[in-house]
């Protein structure tokens, strides 16, 4: 048998050693693969299918009425900051970010991810409700 | 994915492992490619927050920044993001796939699909945009 001078990096062998899913990426996995259909969606009737590709003020406001384009779009904004606040916090976890301040870092992206669906949540109620 | 390109010893490394061109395969770079689109995307969507949020202002401040978005500049940014949203969809879904031990050996060949697929849906974008 060779002896292996370099450690093998290719990603199929680091995920092999992956011990057990975590919380963190299942949740990344799920929240990905809605994104791919809720995004395909949402490209394709809000920009793809529109004459020039963008709604006038009066269509967005009578898009966004309907009962299952609010839900898709309050699903799609869910699903989006959840995927690209935790996909942050991959990122500096693989930057050497790690106890205190790893947790105040964590924190911040939380509330920052919270603040983001609310505000989202409440512009779509505006346009919806009171457009 | 959390924490899936640091080992052990590297918490002082200027360069985190996943930056690092040395000894790279193609599906490590894929990797890099997917976290840089994914930094590049959560940008996006505080930008698109922040464009969307135009809409409060009433119809005429939409409808001219409509008018606005739909000049060449705006048009080739556009493009771009539906390569940067396939690219990140597809080989995050490549990702995901070989991460939960699916099709490990694959991987290449997952890739190439990938790589086509994002062709493909830019060129439908390039065609549906600039016709």
């Amino acid at each position: 048998m060779a002896t292996r001078t370099e450690e093998d990096f290719t990603e199929a062998t680091r995920w092999r050693r992956r011990p057990r899913p975590t919380f963190a990426w299942v949740a990344q996995v799920v929240s990905g693969v809605l994104l791919l259909v809720l995004l395909t969606a949402h490209m394709v009737a809000q920009h793809f299918v529109v004459e020039g590709g963008l709604r006038t003020y009066a269509d967005v406001v009578a898009w966004i009425r309907n009962p299952v384009v609010f839900a898709v779009e309050a699903l799609l904004l869910v699903c989006v900051t959840w995927h690209g606040i935790a996909g942050v916090h991959a990122v500096l976890l693989d930057l050497g970010l790690r106890g205190r301040a790893e947790r105040i870092v964590a924190r911040v992206l939380l509330d920052l991810a919270v603040a983001t669906i609310l505000y989202g949540l409440w512009l779509l109620y505006m346009l919806a409700f009171r457009g | 994915m959390i924490g899936a390109g640091l080992r052990r010893g590297d918490k002082r490394r200027l360069v985190p492992r996943w930056l690092d061109p040395h000894g790279r395969h193609l599906g490590s770079w894929a990797f890099v490619a997917n976290r840089l689109t994914g930094l590049g995307l959560v940008v996006y969507l505080y930008l698109h927050l922040v464009i969307l949020s135009t809409l409060l202002r009433g119809p005429e401040a939409w409808d001219g920044m409509v008018e606005l978005f739909r000049r060449p500049v705006f048009l080739a940014f556009d493009l771009l993001l539906v390569a940067g949203l396939a690219f990140h969809g597809f080989n995050g879904l490549r990702v995901a796939l070989v991460g939960s031990g699916l099709l490990v050996d694959r991987h290449k060949a997952l890739l190439v699909a990938a790589g086509t697929l994002v062709g493909l849906v830019t060129l439908v974008a390039a065609v549906r945009i600039v016709g």
